[in-house]
């Protein structure tokens, strides 16, 4: 069970917060025509789950994949967008594939710190998993991109990563004679395009799914799926630690950008929206399916085990305008700590093999 | 003495009212604003309530008629006045799921 005083306690004090910056905040906002008026504390009840079941229902796997209305699923253009995903000719070098960063051995990640891109150079930021991307509202750990298709055309083009003009790719591919009829019969009348070429790939990158992890077995009912350590881990991660104040939902994430005060000058999501304080050094929210695989972790990779993803949080990182409202000292237990890594480590599912396609000639 | 008390009730609520009569309120429980569009008139005001568990980061970028209100905690309640006509496209700048548009007409 999540401890109800803690999360009560949370808004109090968000409350006395909300106050103070009302108060502080109200000479520097509203920049534009809209007048921003004085805030005020406003008394409300939260809707908090009652008991462990209501909290339960909130993680329960959805029954489908969601493909977009522009973009549905064809067993066709799945099977296009695996090769396209495996195919190294895809760069300038012909030596990267999207699985090079994004790899099935990984967790589809790439098990590095940072990535790895043209001419074996580090690229800035870890390589994300693409695991539960058909959930995704937004792409890249600085919010970009809006769609997995645009997503999927970033990294080939970039000219750290694959370097490769779309021009050239689109020429390199029609050479390849087996690609053709592939893609006549994934988009009919359409050919080989950038447009083509993203659609299948998001498609496929869409049909790499988590698999049921014990936690699944548990949510579902099968009280033997996890220990009571991890049980234990599963309140804390909804109470006393609030890692489901942003790590919600049975992905995991909100999607949500916080600056969770690690030491990194990368202002990540404030490239894009510079006059929002609290978007300087926020990266979006990484859901936690298959954690086990995907380590090191956070957007710069700098912390190797869930040990020290636990302490960071717990200590409350860099102090400075932009981290988020939510981190603060945790003052969690040793105890508590191991019970969270218990309970993460049930977020991993035995995947199965994922078998490198045979790529046309 | 009980008069004037009641004098005073009535006084208070009448303002109240007024304060309150004029603004659209809009919920952010759950991540997700309580309204995916309001329409309101030029000069008028819509009341961005955080009712939610987590702070939130409500703005537009809409030309002539920016606001940011930073991070509004929970139990925080802000009224934004819209001065231009037109569509405001309102985000929560945390949530990128949050969306909703203030339609001000003249």
């Amino acid at each position: 069970m999540p401890a109800p005083g803690s999360y009560r306690s949370c808004i109090v004090a968000g409350t006395v917060a909300s106050a103070v910056l009302g108060a502080l905040g109200f000479s520097t906002i509203g920049y534009g025509a809209a007048v921003v008026g004085e805030s005020r504390k406003v008394e409300i009840t939260q809707k908090a789950p009652s008991g462990i079941d209501a909290l339960k229902a909130q993680y329960r796997r959805p029954a489908s994949i969601p493909f977009p209305k522009d973009n549905p699923y064809t067993p066709e253009k799945a099977a296009l967008g695996k090769k396209l995903y495996f195919d190294t000719r895809l760069s300038v070098t012909s030596a990267q594939s999207c699985a090079s960063c994004h790899s099935p051995g990984f967790g589809w990640g790439d098990g590095l710190a940072v990535g790895v891109g043209h001419g074996m150079a580090k690229l800035g930021r870890h390589s994300p998993t693409i695991v539960n991307a058909a959930w995704s509202a937004i792409f890249m750990w600085d919010g970009r991109l809006p769609t997995l298709e645009d997503q999927a055309l970033g990294p080939i083009q970039s000219p750290g990563e694959m370097n490769m003009k779309l021009d050239d790719l689109m020429a390199r591919l029609a050479s390849i004679p087996e690609y053709k009829p592939m893609f006549e019969a994934s988009f009919p009348g359409q050919g080989i395009k950038a447009k083509t070429l993203a659609q299948a790939i998001a498609t496929y990158e869409r049909t790499v799914v988590s698999e049921r992890a014990p936690f699944d077995v548990w949510i579902e009912g099968n009280e033997k799926a996890i220990s009571e350590q991890a049980k234990r881990g599963f309140a804390v991660f909804n109470g006393k630690a609030q890692c489901a104040a942003c790590h919600e939902g049975w992905n995991f994430t909100n999607e949500g950008f916080q600056d969770i005060g690690l030491p990194s000058s990368d202002i990540g999501r404030g490239e894009y929206l510079p006059a929002v304080i609290k978007m300087q050094h926020a990266f979006k929210t990484p859901g936690l399916r298959e954690i086990n695989r995907r380590s090191p972790f956070m957007h710069d990779g700098s912390l190797a085990t869930l040990e020290a993803v636990i302490d960071h949080y717990d200590h409350g990182g860099v102090d400075r305008p932009s981290r988020s409202d939510l981190m603060r000292p945790l003052g969690l237990t040793a105890q508590e700590k191991a019970e969270l890594v218990a309970f993460l480590k049930t977020l991993t599912s035995d995947l199965e093999p994922t078998a490198v396609p045979v790529l046309p000639r | 003495m009980r008069t004037i008390a009641l004098f005073t009730c009535v006084i208070v609520a009448g303002f109240s009212v007024g304060a309150y009569a004029a603004t659209e309120v809009i919920h952010q429980q759950g991540r997700v604003f309580s309204a995916e569009s309001v329409s309101i008139k030029k000069g008028d005001a819509v009341t961005f309530l955080n009712d939610d568990s987590v702070p939130h980061n409500i703005m537009s970028a809409t030309k002539g008629n920016e606001f940011n209100l930073g991070s509004q905690a929970p139990g925080t309640s802000t009224d934004v006045t819209f001065k231009e006509a037109g569509d405001v496209q309102v985000i929560c700048a945390i949530h990128p799921r949050m969306k909703m548009m203030v339609k001000v007409t003249d």
